[in-house]
């Protein structure tokens, strides 16, 4: 903008009647700023908008090969409400997302405390906690695959070490779904540890000396002084994860592809296989807008628990 | 070669699939591929098609040949990842802007047929300089959907029992012989277990997928049975056929445990190269991926109580040519009819290694131990196309009932399900989903 002040003709010397009114818009500082952000306004209409507006249309019509795609009202709807798939699938979001979302934290900040300290080669260890975000899915999926195989893996090896019994895990349709969370608490920690320790340096140390001073054990100036500190941290962090959870796929496709028997078909997973293997286009829209839903309600309930038990320094 | 082909995952199909769908409504912008192009001007066919590496290789100098034997026509190609070509063809018909000719998967047929830009090749396949009936029955049934042809065989591969030597040898079994039975696998599979050594009979891929089907869909038949009635309107999978089938897989999974389940549709590749594995029921395909191991390939085993002997299932591939103006289409045709005539069918396996699509090229003298030379056991596979005598049921809704078997497949091996409760319960969800839609 100050490039556009300078070249604009100053107060004294505007000289009306030359140019006119399309010289005075070019001229405007509201054009400028419109010429810079339109490039970014149309990109994101385009793959953001667009879609968002195309599969609401899409979630009321009927699919099919050709060209004709009818109207069908709330026929998608219906039997999605209907759909048994639909009720396990929404179960397993709900299970994995209750367990995925606290397990992160609990990991990420019992990391990120252990972390928050001067030592020898910190930033190393800083890194390795991170570098799990920075593996592919794919790499993670197979790491996880060959770990819990029930005849060659890593984690059976040491069961029958410590005399637990042998497991199936991604053989089993009670077990498979937990082999997910540990594999996503596994690769999300390090945005976890990385947030955490972000807040936990903005702890004031005067807070935790005057806790000190108080009497306060380093387990009560824990709890009482920079666990409610971080709660901001908690809350952002509640919401990402738990906005993801909801959309998991990437693990489950890589690993299960929805098996066995349906046991880790998620929602985004079960809308996939309906647009993408039976062309389903409409009723995956369906799913898409039920999840949209979810994804809603979800949020601005944690948003309401959190104003009540988040706090924000002033 | 031809990997990684039967619903198998492209690692990036996620992105893909997510810039198809916003690709949907950027069609309008897409490049328009009619040009209508009047006769004895230069014509530019655009080809969709799924090669790498040899298969490339082979078919881009089949290309070239074609285009010098052409002056006015040019052949352009683009790579499309075979599990994606449908979906990018849907979205490419939403914007009017087709390949003139695109690689499917035949288990696609009966969808493809539905979409009104197909041509088709009926009366194309009729002339006698194609000689249709060299194509293998199983292709032809592929390619044919309600009577009408949609396509032309571009690839096809079958079943066998691929086995490692020399676990053979040292559980002291004779090697599998040309009229061996499934009780004779059954029995194999027990002794090549061993528990310590970690060592498996054979495997089977459980992610319950169209891949978990259509092992078991080869078994069905051999059995004697069929999947669905003759009208295509009805289940006829629980039947003496089908238990026997099941049964047969339910003692290797979960009697003698001497089946390895897969549910990542790969592990089994490596567990075979690493010598863990004493037979596995695949494709010509995986044969490339065993350079470890010393095997041997054979016929799949019969039951000796039915007549149908030993057969086996196929999964041919089409070459199907989309409607861009009739200069377009006869361009096209002339292209494909040459491109899967004998010499350049056999060009092609013999530089691939990958199965030829017509018998004439098959039985020609010395092909088999030539294409031996290229690749270990294949020629057993191609001597095994004539096992090929039924095909899937070519309906729409296919898919549907695919999933219903997956799912009814993998709760007999893991121990969820008897064969009988398995059968019926998805003998009755086939039905209502038949009558459904």
């Amino acid at each position: 903008m100050a490039v556009n002040s300078m070249t604009r003709p100053g107060p004294g010397r505007s000289r009306p009647g030359r140019g006119g009114l399309a010289r005075r818009a070019l001229d405007s500082e509201q054009f400028n700023g419109w010429a810079f952000v339109t490039p970014g306004v149309a990109v994101i209409l385009l793959f953001g908008a667009v879609p968002i507006v195309w599969s609401a249309v899409m979630s009321f019509q009927k699919s099919s090969l050709g060209s004709s795609t009818p109207f069908v009202g709330l026929v998608n709807y219906r039997t999605l409400v209907h759909d048994p798939v639909v009720s396990q699938a929404i179960q397993h979001t709900l299970i994995y997302t209750a367990l995925f979302v606290p397990g992160t934290m609990v990991v990420g900040l019992f990391l990120a405390v252990a972390m928050n300290r001067k030592i020898r080669f910190i930033s190393v260890y800083r890194t390795a906690a991170y570098a799990t975000m920075a593996i592919s899915a794919i790499s993670e999926a197979i790491v996880f695959i060959w770990l819990f195989d029930p005849s060659y893996g890593v984690v059976n090896f040491f069961f029958s070490k410590v005399g637990l019994p042998q497991q199936q895990f991604l053989n089993s349709p009670s077990e498979a779904l937990y082999v997910i969370v540990a594999m996503t608490i596994w690769g999300w920690t390090g945005f976890a540890v990385v947030v955490y320790l972000a807040a936990l340096q903005g702890v004031p140390r005067s807070l935790l000396e005057a806790a000190a001073i108080d009497g306060a054990g380093p387990w009560r100036t824990f709890r009482r002084v920079t666990l409610p500190l971080l709660s901001p941290a908690t809350l952002f962090l509640a919401v990402w994860l738990t906005i993801n959870a909801l959309q998991l796929f990437d693990e489950v496709y890589l690993s299960t592809q929805g098996g066995p028997l349906n046991a880790t078909t998620v929602l985004v997973y079960y809308l996939y296989e309906q647009a993408f293997e039976q062309f389903n286009f409409g009723y995956a829209s369906a799913i898409a807008y039920f999840l949209f839903l979810i994804i809603i309600v979800v949020t601005a309930l944690q948003f309401w628990l959190s104003r009540r038990y988040t706090f924000y320094r002033s | 070669m031809a990997i990684a082909r039967h619903h198998r995952r492209g690692t990036l199909a996620l992105l893909l699939a997510a810039l198809t769908a916003a690709g949907a409504t950027l069609a309008g912008c897409g490049t328009d591929a009619q040009s209508g192009t009047g006769s004895g001007g230069p014509v530019t066919i655009q080809i969709w098609d799924g090669y790498q590496s040899a298969e490339a290789t082979a078919f881009s100098h089949l290309v070239s040949e074609y285009e010098a034997a052409h002056p006015g026509v040019k052949i352009s190609s683009l790579y499309v990842n075979n599990d994606d070509t449908l979906q990018k063809v849907l979205t490419a018909v939403k914007g009017g802007s087709t390949p003139d000719i695109a690689y499917l998967y035949g288990s696609w047929a009966p969808q493809v047929a539905e979409i009104p830009q197909v041509v088709n090749l009926t009366q194309v396949v009729k002339q006698s300089s194609v000689n249709w009936n060299d194509f293998y029955v199983g292709e032809r049934d592929v390619a044919t959907v309600n009577g009408k042809v949609i396509g032309i065989p571009a690839l096809v591969d079958n079943l066998a029992v691929v086995y490692n030597k020399k676990l053979f040898q040292a559980a002291g079994l004779p090697l599998p012989g040309a009229n061996w039975t499934w009780s004779d696998f059954v029995a194999d599979a027990a002794k090549l277990t061993d528990a310590a050594k970690k060592q498996y009979g054979t495997a089977y891929v459980t992610p319950g997928t169209e891949d978990t089907v259509w092992h078991w869909e080869a078994l069905l038949w051999e059995a004697g049975g069929s999947l669905l009635t003759a009208d295509n309107k009805q289940a006829a999978f629980d039947s003496a056929a089908g238990l026997e089938s099941l049964q047969t897989l339910r003692t290797m999974a979960v009697t003698d445990k001497s089946m390895y389940l897969d549910p990542t549709d790969e592990t089994y590749q490596n567990l075979f190269n690493s010598g863990k594995l004493g037979m596995l029921v695949t494709g010509p395909w995986d044969l490339s991926s065993f350079p470890n191991v010393d095997y041997g390939v054979q016929v799949m085993p019969s039951y000796p109580g039915s007549s149908a002997g030993h057969q086996t299932i196929s999964g041919p591939d089409n070459w199907v040519v989309f409607n861009n103006g009739s200069g377009q289409v006869s361009a096209a045709e002339q292209f494909l009819t040459w491109l899967t005539a004998a010499p350049q069918v056999k060009y092609f396996s013999m530089q691939t290694g990958d199965l030829p699509t017509r018998a004439s090229v098959a039985s020609a003298a010395g092909f088999d131990s030539d294409m031996d030379k290229q690749l270990t056991g294949v020629s057993t596979f191609i001597d095994n196309l004539s096992n090929v005598k039924q095909a899937r049921p070519q309906i729409p809704q296919y898919s549907q009932v695919s999933t219903v078997l997956g799912n009814m497949i993998v709760s007999v091996l893991l121990g969820k399900s008897t064969p009988q409760a398995a059968l019926a319960a998805a003998a009755s969800q086939v039905n209502s989903d038949l009558a459904g839609s």
